[in-house]
């Protein structure tokens, strides 16, 4: 089991290295129109030499658009993550180590919002602001946010409790620096657990957006877009499911390998 | 009772503040809704004729107490898209949505249980591996492609279900099952993922207590302590995880209806959504997060049934 | 007589991450018929394992039995090589032959079913009974071990029953087959010192009743004085030494068994000590030197408290409305003068803890008054209670939760100072190494954390960091309860140092009397919520006169197996609940003087 651990671990992590260099610099590699080129004659070509992947309905490079798709991926669903861990945070720290009524006034409001499920929340959103990149990223953001919030918050109330926070505030530390010294750094190991498992969810709720037409709109690449194109030609060129629906897949894999593992070391209470 | 009576106080507000959170998403966000439902191109004499008949010109407060005092007097308001009353359109397809919900639910609860247990009896051994690793993969794909797959696989391949569509149960009860069945499995597959590996958490936790050790010192087998000793004390944790995960599961059905055809809560909200039906979008997203709250509720109530620690206290 | 239990070389092995760790190794012992062998040690000793290799219970804690026999007379006569049987067998054994209990009762039950359930299955089992004879004897059962309302005891869960009839339970669950052999692990660990000193009590009459041999675990040599008729002392997974409990405490031949004794306070050898006096530990000669008593101080109040009420609201209702009060702390006054101990005793619920913080107000308290050097800290503002902290400061019970896992010892006995701006750069840096100094820490553990230290350090590290603003109070809160004997000696020792050297004054709160004699000058008494006896320590312990303090004192097991105190029954009263209803007005503390300074709660 210790080396299914650091099996998985290491699985992850190169996983997640290797999507991240292909979303960094894969579309500076790739020849500028690859991905838009349309060949006409080459459309649903299966995989070969001139196409490792193959192509799609209008004969574009699937590996070229899988590259780009990385890229659009990843921006939306890191912002995303970043976005819910900005709003969140405050909201959980401060909501767990004040309590009283700071405490209940926040989580009625967190609880309320948990009761819209976060993809429901997202797509609203994003009809109601108009489908785009930008607005994916807000909408994933805000949805997000409760779930990071609760988290936070229940992490900073088991911290709040404890003795050494009790030590700080006999000894005259004020409750700013007790949150920054004490608090912080002590549910900082869950919030990047929660925040890496939560990229996984934003990778397939951004897919999901797309696949609904409600994130990311044509001509951008995106994975979701891709599997939402490939249902009518299912029969016959299943690899333009099979392409995105692997890259989504991997990713998620890696993210959520890295997580638990992350999870094992950094959780103080596993120690 | 106290209790009850407690926690049916706090649906009411709850409620109240469900209404709120979805008027504030539907309306206060940026832009301008006539133009937002008919399109920037669309003629302004149009626009301002929508406006008027949504009642859009009014305050935001009027507005707001507008539906929600049409929510408590049964007028719901009408479809844009499908021109039929609301709440006609919603007693009909929540129905549909339901048996999907329950099905899928039951598919996952059915196969994680005891997937859990097994990895968590053999904690750190193969086994454990196995049923880790295949989780893991579960949580890893989204629902929709596993849809896309049943359906090449069990509907155009195999021909055993339906590809797509939606039977009345009060017509033909097989039928229903039949239809559901695809996007259920979908829908169940992914979800068992995640309740496996809680299963297994919540297992190894109580396993490593005392009052197990306590069991077997008295010599009780393995079957009894881990099947009745243990997953007594699991399961109310177990269905807690799986209440929760309702609202996850009324979040997917949104792409697995459409998906699948399957003419339900899901594949109505997202028709309201993708033409920018605002009466629609409203009651809906507020019918969801209603019955997303309640179900939560009930399971709470249900914990205090199985759980005599609350049940007394 | 025949052995009824012959251990042989017994090793167990456990597999972790990082290889393989030897639990025990090269353990043997016999255990008569009739017979309470008590194995004693530290923890990681290896006690536990050795139990549970009995039960083969370790195996499900990831340990393997890798040599040595463990030979059980059955009671058809035939002897069975427990680490050779088969899941079968030991399923026959186990809770039928051998009965077991452990050390938490508040979890030893299963919360989900019924006391009758748990108390009849093994009966089903073992026995072969019928669900209503089964019942019928797990009434039974229930009379044996004296739990009060045994009908109805039947029908409720867990959480119903208080620690010490959880207790009562788990041994009656133990007896339900009459087994020749009882296995305790340290079954009164978690309990107070009356309730302890009631199940202790119970298991020597059913010893004797039953004719059964008991295989007692603990770490407290006190009880194993008490219990034991033969020791066997372990330490590190080994056995240091084996005898009778005479030998062992009056001739101990190895030298960890004598510095264990030295670690031991034994009540009532303080008599007739005027101050209090540091534990003379072996090896410890700059203690064995400095013993000499404390020179008198002119007596100068630095502490005063008067009519320190707490409460705390219980919450229900609909709107989470406050419908009763804890009573927690109750009309309690008390003087502590300048380089004195005032040790606040009491069981748990009394009271002791929170009075403690409400002194700091760290808890805000309802009314009363609390002056430190002439200052009224109930009355400061927020900003001026910062400041006034530095005077009074707190060491915690619990060494692993009261330092940060995430920042350097350093850093954390820093953090005072830099708070009240005492120093900064080079100067801070001198202090805290001074500091380190004090509290007898090498210096390289300064940039250390805390988890690389053992329980004993990090406590240091937390004195460390109360002394760092040169405080004049200190509140130690059961601060030496979690460290093993050896250590808490180790701790107590510097303590008395430091306030002989700096005429700190302690608030001691503790549990334990023994280390109370050792420690205080004065002792307050307290039971749900109010000081029922308080005075100097030789009046309070020599001539106890409130009849809690005069069954508390009883209840405390002595580390002198001449001195047995639990042959027969005990039952003392059993503590009352301290919630009130809202608008209950309790009557004020009332005392007579008995002696000078030796103040009894009137009732």
């Amino acid at each position: 089991m210790k080396r299914f651990k650091t099996t998985k671990g290491m699985i992850g992590i190169v996983l997640l290295a290797l999507i991240a260099l292909i979303a960094i610099f894969g579309p500076m590699v790739i020849p500028p129109d690859a991905a838009t080129a349309m060949d006409m004659r080459a459309r649903r070509a299966p995989p070969s030499l001139t196409h490792l992947f193959g192509t799609d309905q209008l004969g574009r490079d699937l590996l070229f658009r899988v590259i780009l798709g990385t890229r659009t991926s990843l921006e939306i669903a890191v912002s995303a993550v970043l976005m819910s861990v900005v709003l969140g945070l405050p909201l959980g720290l401060i909501s767990g180590y004040f309590g009283k009524w700071i405490d209940n006034v926040l989580m009625r409001l967190v609880d309320t919002l948990l009761a819209f499920p976060a993809l429901l929340l997202a797509l609203t959103i994003s009809a109601v602001l108009g489908p785009n990149i930008q607005n994916t990223i807000i909408a994933i953001g805000v949805a997000f946010t409760p779930y990071l919030a609760r988290i936070i918050r229940g992490e900073a109330l088991r911290v709040a409790q404890m003795p050494y926070v009790e030590a700080a505030r006999s000894s005259g530390t004020t409750d700013a620096m007790i949150m920054w010294r004490h608090v912080l750094p002590n549910i900082l190991p869950a919030v990047i657990v929660q925040a890496t498992i939560s990229l996984a969810f934003a990778i397939l709720a951004e897919a999901g957006l797309s696949f609904l037409g409600l994130g990311t709109q044509p001509p951008a690449a995106s994975w979701g877009l891709m599997i939402q194109a490939s249902r009518d030609q299912l029969d016959i060129a299943p690899w333009t499911a099979v392409v995105p629906g692997l890259a989504v897949a991997l990713t998620v894999l890696g993210l959520n390998m890295f997580g638990d593992v992350l999870r094992d070391i950094l959780d103080p209470r596993s120690k | 009772m106290t209790y009850v009576l407690n926690r049916l106080l706090s649906v009411i507000l709850t409620l109240f503040l469900i209404t709120l959170v979805t008027f504030a998403v539907t309306n206060i966000l940026p832009g301008d809704v006539a133009m937002m439902i008919m399109g920037t191109q669309s003629n302004p004499e149009a626009l301002a004729g929508l406006r008027e008949s949504l009642g859009l010109n009014d305050p935001l407060l009027v507005q707001y107490a507008h539906w929600v005092g049409g929510l408590l007097t049964g007028d719901w308001g009408n479809s844009l898209i499908f021109k039929k009353p609301i709440l006609e359109l919603l007693s009909q397809k929540i129905v549909a949505s339901a048996v999907l919900v329950v099905m899928s639910m039951g598919i996952a609860l059915a196969l994680a249980i005891p997937l859990g247990v097994w990895a968590a009896v053999h904690r750190d051994k193969w086994q454990d591996t196995v049923s880790s690793s295949s989780a893991l993969l579960g949580v890893s794909l989204p629902d929709f492609f596993w849809g896309i797959v049943m359906i090449l696989v069990f509907a155009r391949w195999l021909g055993w279900f339906p590809s797509s569509g939606f039977v009345d149960p009060s017509v033909d009860f097989l039928g229903t099952l039949q239809h559901a069945f695809l996007p259920a499995l979908a829908l169940g597959l992914g979800l068992m993922a995640h309740l496996t590996r809680m299963t297994r958490s919540t297992m190894t936790g109580i396993l490593s207590q005392e009052f197990i050790r306590v069991a077997r010192a008295k010599g009780l087998s393995e079957r009894t302590v881990i099947w009745r000793y243990a997953l007594a004390n699991a399961i109310g944790p177990v269905i807690t995880i799986a209440g929760l995960q309702i609202g996850y599961l009324f979040g997917s059905i949104i792409v697995m209806e459409s998906l699948f055809g399957y003419t339900g809560m899901g594949w109505l909200t997202y028709q309201a959504l993708l033409n920018r039906d605002l009466p629609l979008i409203q009651d809906t997203v507020f019918v969801i997060a209603g019955v997303v709250m309640l179900t939560n509720l009930a399971v709470d109530l249900l914990y205090v049934v199985i759980d005599p620690r609350i049940r007394l206290g | 007589m025949k052995d009824i239990v012959s251990v042989d070389h017994l090793r167990v092995e456990f597999a972790t991450d990082g290889g393989t760790v030897v639990g025990v190794e090269d353990v043997s012992f016999t255990i008569a018929p009739g017979e309470t062998l008590c194995v004693v040690g530290e923890s990681g000793s290896g006690k536990s394992v050795t139990s549970l290799s009995l039960m083969r219970l370790v195996e499900f804690g990831g340990g393997t039995i890798t040599a040595g026999s463990l030979n059980f007379e059955r009671a058809d006569g035939s002897l069975l090589d427990v680490a050779a049987a088969n899941a079968q067998v030991m399923g026959a054994v186990r809770g039928h032959e051998i009965g077991m209990i452990f050390q938490e009762p508040m979890t030893a039950l299963n919360p989900v079913f019924t006391i009758e359930r748990q108390l009849t299955d093994g009966l089903m089992l073992h026995k072969g009974l019928t669900q209503a004879a089964a019942s019928a004897r797990a009434l039974e059962l229930l009379q044996s071990v004296r739990i009060p309302e045994p009908e109805r005891r039947l029908k409720q869960y867990p959480h119903e029953l208080s620690g010490g009839m959880r207790q009562r339970v788990v041994i009656a669950m133990a007896m339900a087959c009459d087994p020749k052999l009882l296995i305790a692990d340290e079954p009164t660990t978690a309990l107070d010192v009356t309730i302890q000193a009631e199940i202790l009590a119970l298991i020597n009459r059913l010893k004797r009743e039953n004719g059964m041999a008991v295989l007692f675990i603990t770490h407290d040599m006190a009880v194993v004085a008490q219990m034991a008729d033969r020791v066997v002392v372990m330490y590190r997974g080994r056995i240091v030494e084996t005898g009778s409990v005479t030998q062992i405490f009056e001739n101990p031949q190895e030298d960890y068994t004598k510095a264990l004794l030295a670690a031991v306070p034994k009540l009532g050898e303080m008599k007739g000590k005027p101050a209090p006096e540091k534990m003379r530990l072996i090896g410890d000669e700059a203690a064995r030197a400095a013993a000499a008593p404390a020179k008198a101080r002119k007596p100068e109040v630095l502490l005063q408290v008067k009519n320190l009420t707490t409460r705390f609201p219980v919450k229900g209702g609909i709107l989470r409305r406050t419908v009763a009060q804890v009573h927690a702390v109750e009309d309690v006054s008390f003087s502590l003068n300048v380089g004195e101990t005032l040790a606040l005793v009491g069981e748990s619920g009394c009271g002791k803890s929170s009075c403690g913080r409400s002194i700091l107000r760290l808890i805000e308290p309802t009314s009363g008054e609390v002056w430190i050097g002439g200052r009224d800290i109930g009355a400061l503002s927020h900003a001026d209670l910062r400041r006034a902290r530095a005077d009074m400061q707190m060491v915690f019970q619990d060494p692993f939760a009261s330092l940060n896992p995430y920042r350097r010892l350093k850093d954390q006995v820093a953090e005072p100072i830099l708070n009240f701006g005492l120093a900064t750069g080079a100067a801070l840096d001198a202090m805290v190494l001074q500091l380190f100094d004090r509290v007898r820490l090498p210096r390289d553990f300064m940039n250390r954390y805390p988890h690389e230290l053992s329980g004993g350090q990090r406590q240091r590290v937390a004195i460390a960091r109360a002394l760092a603003v040169n405080p004049k109070l200190i509140v130690a809160d059961e601060a030496v309860s979690a460290l093993d004997v050896s250590v808490q000696a180790q701790v107590l020792n510097l303590m008395m140092e430091l306030q002989e050297d700096l005429g700190l004054s302690y608030l001691f709160i503790s549990h334990d009397m023994a280390v109370v004699e050792r420690v205080a000058h004065q002792v307050g008494v307290m039971y749900l919520g109010r000081i029922v006896e308080i005075g100097p320590r030789s009046a309070v312990f020599d001539s106890p006169q409130h009849p809690y303090t005069q069954s508390l004192l009883s209840a405390v097991p002595i580390a002198d197996p001449r001195k047995r105190r639990f042959g027969e029954d005990l039952a003392f009263k059993p503590i009352t609940s301290p919630i009130f209803p809202l608008g209950h007005k309790p009557a004020p503390s009332t005392y007579t003087e008995v002696t000078p300074g030796h103040f009894v709660l009137s009732l």
